[in-house]
């Protein structure tokens, strides 16, 4: 009786998710999806999303494998307090954080003193790629965390007897021995990126052909009530979405073999 | 050789306070202690993973004390190996040497030098992984010794595996160690280890070193009652002491047991079990100490045979298993043992 009631369950929730994607993916036929796919704007919006979102990727790595490490490894004073900061744009609405973004860039002598110099993040493609990195850089924190923290020092120790540097050590040892961390924190946090709306829409804005990433495209279209190219936007998410989630669970379930 | 000065570190769960110790060039040093006692957090240092809060630290007679570690030619061997799991084991092995101006033919025969010597040679192309715990740690002795460290630094080397491998490994140290000359510590809690290896052993406890001396000389005539405790002397009784000319009497609970150390007042004294005769007739011999007693506990060790012998306070005594069969000893045989006052211990 259980055994069949949560079953029941389960199948009304996959059939329900199912449906969800079924629904995008056959609201329009074949050859009209390819060719929303083949214009100009969806090509556009294709080409942005992919750039800001490997931008965004890459500087999430940069920034998390020093300050996740010296989370791990290190004690210092204020260690919890800033454990608790960095992992706040987990709980923050994208909106929120957007809104913050805007105010730091728009409004502060710091934001005007970039804009002065060229550095522009309000309304442009640079403020989708800082919006997707402020929102998502804590997901690549906690798990470059997590996996720093599954490494025993030792084998640093080890490498340094053996006559490597204290940063020679980590990049012999524990940064090849985290790969699969970095590689399932780098999926998962470039799909997350490409498929980032809220906080970019508040610093970058919507703009057609400008700012206009795959899911800003979906958006603009959907209003416009340009349902066709809406359609092929989110077709290109799902996939996108798919093969992110599979590399993530082929990777980041490997138990390590050592 | 070594030469630790007044080295305190303090890392919150472990800590060294005030250690002093002189190690021998070639010398095989045990470091002995219960867990905790701060003894990995000890050669981590010597190591240069740490730097002393105070305190000095000399490898052949030069302050390393600010020395990083790959600069302080030192091998170091841990409990669970931490081969790197990602390399093979001939890259393992050979992990040290990219940082020695040696070419890669070079490298080769070292690696394939000292894999043969450790019995790994068939193993050079397997990642650690898939190996068992006694392979492994042969492959983690490889790499430390390949790069020819002045000193070898083993942490628990044996701890993590069978009895068997451990017999067979820790003949293989004691045979590298002959081979090499290497100035060795080797921290252990296993008094196996220190007595069949070490040429001079350290006792620590909470940070402290309380004890250096011959192996013997530590078993025999532990200077407290913390190594008296750790080393497992079985017959340790508490008691006032008098002294007489030349002898000690120690009462202790009814008994009065007569020594050859000379101390007075509040005293542990410890007689080896082995150091104790025991008969079914009245022994008339030299010894000094004769009680009679009944045999309350039989402990079967294989070739040997513990018993404890209640004579007032309980004793004690070990004896082979052949001659406790020849004398036809059993529980609750009335038996006669005795001692002499230089096999007691007096501290």
């Amino acid at each position: 009786m259980l055994k069949i009631a949560t079953i029941s369950i389960t199948l009304l929730l996959t059939t329900f998710i199912l449906s969800l994607v079924i629904c995008i993916v056959t609201h329009t036929n074949q050859h009209i999806l390819l060719t929303s796919i083949a214009s100009r704007e969806i090509q556009f919006a294709i080409k942005l999303s992919l750039i800001t979102s490997i931008i965004s990727t890459l500087m999430c790595i940069i920034v998390s494998i020093p300050s996740s490490y010296a989370l791990a490894r290190y004690n210092f004073t204020g260690k919890t307090l800033i454990n608790t900061i960095v992992d706040l744009p987990l709980a923050l609405p994208p909106l929120v954080a957007g809104v913050g973004l805007l105010l730091l860039f728009g409004t502060t002598p710091f934001g005007n003193w970039l804009a002065d110099i060229g550095i522009k993040f309000v309304f442009t493609p640079l403020g989708i790629i800082i919006a997707q990195f402020a929102v998502n850089i804590s997901f690549m924190l906690r798990i470059m965390r997590s996996t720093f923290e599954g490494i025993s020092p030792r084998y640093e120790y080890v490498a340094q007897t053996l006559g490597c540097t204290p940063i020679q050590a980590f990049l012999r040892t524990t940064l090849p021995m985290s790969k699969n961390g970095l590689l399932a924190g780098g999926v998962i946090t470039w799909s997350k990126g490409i498929g980032e709306f809220g906080a970019a829409l508040m610093v970058a804005g919507a703009t057609r052909m400008k700012t206009e990433t795959l899911p800003i495209s979906l958006y603009l279209n959907m209003s416009s009530g340009d349902l066709d190219l809406a359609i092929a936007a989110a077709t290109i998410l799902i996939i996108i979405s798919i093969i992110s989630l599979y590399i993530f669970e082929k990777r980041g379930s490997i138990v390590h073999l050592y | 050789m070594i030469r630790i000065e007044n080295v305190s570190k303090d890392l919150g769960e472990f800590k060294l306070d005030d250690v002093t110790l002189h190690i021998h060039e070639g010398e095989y040093f045990i470091i002995l202690g219960p867990t905790g006692a701060g003894k990995t957090i000890l050669i981590e240092t010597i190591a240069g993973i740490y730097q002393p809060d105070c305190g000095r630290i000399f490898l052949n007679g030069m302050d390393v004390t600010d020395t990083l570690p790959k600069d302080r030619s030192i091998g170091m061997v841990y409990q669970d190996y931490m081969l790197f799991p990602h390399l093979t084991v001939e890259k393992n092995i050979g992990f040290g040497l990219r940082h020695k101006k040696i070419t890669r033919n070079e490298t080769k025969t070292k690696v394939n030098e000292i894999a043969d010597l450790l019995g790994v040679l068939h193993l050079l192309n397997r990642y650690p992984g898939t190996l068992s715990g006694g392979e492994q740690q042969r492959i983690a002795i490889a790499r430390a010794v390949v790069t020819e460290p002045k000193v070898l630094l083993l942490d628990e080397p044996l701890s993590a595996l069978d009895t068997r491998t451990t017999g067979r490994l820790r003949e293989e140290l004691g045979r590298i160690h002959r081979i090499t000359k290497t100035t060795t510590i080797h921290v252990t809690h296993s008094f196996e280890e220190a007595f069949s290896l070490g040429d001079r052993i350290a006792v620590m406890g909470s940070g402290q070193i309380i004890q250096v001396g011959a192996p013997d000389d530590v078993f025999r005539k532990p200077n407290s009652e913390f190594i008296a405790d750790f080393v497992g002397v079985e017959n340790l009784f508490r008691g006032k002491s008098v002294v007489h000319d030349t002898i000690s009497e120690v009462h202790a609970d009814g008994i009065c047991i007569v020594s050859s150390t000379l101390k007075s007042g509040d005293v542990s004294i410890s007689i080896r079990p082995e150091d104790i005769l025991i008969s079914k007739k009245e022994i008339d011999s030299s010894a000094r100490n004769s009680f009679s007693g009944q045999i309350m506990e039989v402990k079967d060790m294989g070739a040997l045979v513990k018993l404890v012998v209640d004579v007032g306070i309980p004793f004690m005594v070990a004896l082979t298993k052949r001659s406790y069969e020849d004398m036809e000893l059993a529980y609750g045989t009335h038996v006669y043992i005795a001692f002499k006052a230089s096999a007691t211990h007096l501290f």
